[in-house]
């Protein structure tokens, strides 16, 4: 009996000093993996949307191949709501070897407005959870995650309607000036038009007037609508219905009183 | 008197011998530690009792290794082969936990799941445990055999 013990003994003690040596040299080849993340670069996807693209780096010098690599990104507003999630998934990684892989999200600013108007209007934090997953030497499951926040810059920021300029026509109609400014804080350019339509005290409608817009990034819009208003349908106060016309987003109406 | 002074001066040699075993496998056992400490340098940085709790385990183990090579020969080798395998077992359970280790090291949450390295731990352990009861067995059997004879 002593021949199997000492064979069971031996037998586990080679188990042991390989468990060992294997989990403490795959531990410690995590810091020979680097990662890399590059400049974020923003972009239009065919369907309009923003297309936010983060090339990420896994530089694996480390003693094993690294496995089921995987980054997600999750963006929400203050109150939860998710606007995007993307997901990038790198198999395998192996030993001595870099790959770039370009970290993809889109954004659609439609299905943001949907949670809150105030995105189009006002500028506010983002919140962004961000969770990277991978198997050290394909057997060691490790998690990271973090939050952070973005910056969202509206679009249409501090945006107002200037006094009315009533302009001489002819004799039954007149041609309402409607000024029109804004700063456009978002991350993208802004093209499009802007509608308005207006309507007097009694709620009837008067004319409607467009104009194309070009706020480039962080610049400020400064132009107007003109208008052919009936004299006769003039009161003294009354409402616009504003709407904005891109191809990020439809929206409308925004009403604004006059007089 | 001659045969007393010769039986003394072997059992001096018995546990000479013993203590000398002792000290090359706690030395030995020590250097492995040291060899893999140097590795466990990044790991320390991140979980700031790991170092600790590692140092303690190697210090009982090396007393487990002392104590069971001083008591060779006897049923106190088994008795204490025994408790070291119970005390790997219930270490690691204390240690690990569940197996999944979760921190949080300059602002990111960090998850590692350790549950392989802990099921193929704890077989080897009752491996180790297994073989302490076979070794206790066999010492009783032993004995018992030469009692009769």
């Amino acid at each position: 009996m002593r021949i199997p013990i000492r064979i069971i003994g031996t037998a586990t003690t080679f188990l042991w000093l390989f468990l060992i040596v294997f989990f403490v040299s795959a531990a410690y080849s995590v810091k020979d993996v680097s990662f890399d993340i590059g400049e974020p670069q923003t972009d239009i996807t065919s369907d309009n949307r923003i297309l936010f693209s983060l090339p990420v780096t896994i530089d694996n010098r480390g003693y094993y191949s690294v496995g089921s690599f995987n980054i997600t990104t999750e963006i929400s507003d203050n109150e939860g709501f998710i606007i995007t999630l993307g997901s990038t998934f790198i198999p395998a990684i192996e030993r001595g070897r870099e790959i770039t892989k370009t970290h993809n999200m889109t954004i659609d600013v439609g299905d943001l407005l949907q949670s809150s108007q105030d995105y189009l209007f006002n500028d506010t934090e983002l919140e962004i959870h961000e969770i990277v997953s991978m198997k050290l030497a394909e057997i060691i499951p490790v998690q990271a995650s973090t939050n952070l926040s973005m910056p969202w810059g509206a679009p249409l920021y501090n945006s107002t309607l200037g006094e009315i300029e009533y302009v001489a026509h002819n004799q039954t109609h007149t041609r309402a000036i409607i000024s029109i400014s804004f700063e456009n804080h978002a991350f993208f350019d802004l093209t499009g038009s802007i509608l308005i339509r207006m309507y007097n005290s009694t709620n009837a409608f008067l004319g409607e007037g467009q104009t194309a817009i070009e706020a480039p990034q962080d610049a400020h819009y400064q132009g107007h609508v003109e208008l052919n208003v009936p004299i006769a349908g003039i009161s003294g106060n009354g409402y616009f219905e504003v709407y904005f016309l891109t191809p990020f987003f439809n929206f409308g109406p925004l009403v604004a009183p006059y007089g | 008197m001659a045969e007393a002074k010769k039986d003394f001066g072997k059992r001096l040699r018995e546990i000479t011998f013993k203590a000398l075993k002792a000290t090359i496998k706690g030395v030995l056992f020590y250097g492995t530690y040291f060899v893999l400490s140097t590795f466990l340098t990044p790991i320390s940085e991140i979980f700031p009792n790991f170092q600790q709790a590692i140092e303690i385990f190697v210090m009982i183990y090396i007393l487990f290794i002392i104590t069971e090579e001083l008591t060779s020969g006897t049923i106190f080798q088994c008795f204490f082969n025994t408790a070291r395998a119970l005390f790997v077992i219930f270490y690691l359970i204390f240690l690990l936990k569940s197996g999944v280790i979760g921190m949080t090291f300059q602002g990111v949450s960090l998850i590692v799941d350790l549950r392989l390295f802990l099921v193929i731990a704890m077989l080897l352990s009752l491996l180790g445990l297994a073989k302490s009861m076979l070794q206790a067995i066999n010492f009783l059997n032993e004995k018992a055999e030469h009692t009769r004879v």
